[in-house]
């Protein structure tokens, strides 16, 4: 944590949580694309842990389910709006 | 030994509906022969492609899960590989974690993501 008091952030900074270890999911599946929709942008990219707060072991499950959905054609690889 | 198995694949749109059925059970066929035992086969249908495959935007899904030896996988990837109508497929292994997960879902109490963001907006409001 901050120890500087006068550090603007000080007492402002928010610990995000990780969902997946939160709903204590084990496994995540390239087939449910509604969940693997919410961690990329509007680009079809995949959202960094900075933003999303996912723990390091998930992201890395995460970024794989997400590669998997967009081999099989079921997520884009870049997104129609800006093709 | 035999392994846990999950295979999706992605057939042509350009095949009738009963050659599709037909290619369906020729996979299964595959399967089969080589001494794997088929669990499910779920056709999703016909669905629309993120991103177009081989000049196509739409293709017939199919999951499937089977377990059997070890070269039932390599025998199966190499008739679908020199198949023209299957576009593409994905052939994944299944470990503990994943044999858990699957239990999950045939249980139908699967966790899912959207109760957490639930409560936390809930606690955002209060």
């Amino acid at each position: 944590m901050i120890k500087n008091p006068t550090h603007p952030k000080k007492n402002n900074l928010k610990t995000k949580e990780c969902k997946f270890t939160a709903a204590g999911i084990e496994y995540i599946d390239y087939k449910q694309t509604d969940t693997l929709e919410k961690f990329i942008n509007d680009q079809g990219k995949i959202l960094p842990r900075r933003v999303t707060g996912n723990s390091a072991k998930h992201q890395r499950q995460l970024a794989t389910a997400i590669k998997r959905a967009r081999f099989i054609g079921l997520l884009p690889y870049v997104a129609d709006n800006i093709r | 030994m035999s392994d846990f198995y999950e295979v999706t694949y992605v057939l042509s749109p350009v095949l009738e509906e009963d050659e599709t059925k037909k290619l369906v059970e020729t996979v299964n066929g595959w399967i089969e022969a080589e001494g794997g035992k088929i669990e499910e086969v779920h056709e999703w249908g016909l669905k629309k492609f993120a991103t177009p495959m081989e000049g196509k935007t739409n293709g017939y899904y199919v999951n499937m899960y089977f377990s059997g030896p070890g070269a039932v996988l390599p025998a199966l990837e190499r008739q679908i590989n020199i198949h023209d109508h299957i576009l593409r497929h994905l052939a994944l292994k299944y470990d503990a974690k994943m044999k858990r997960h699957r239990e999950l879902i045939k249980k139908g109490d699967l966790p899912t993501i959207l109760e957490v963001e639930e409560t936390v907006s809930e606690e955002a409001q209060a």
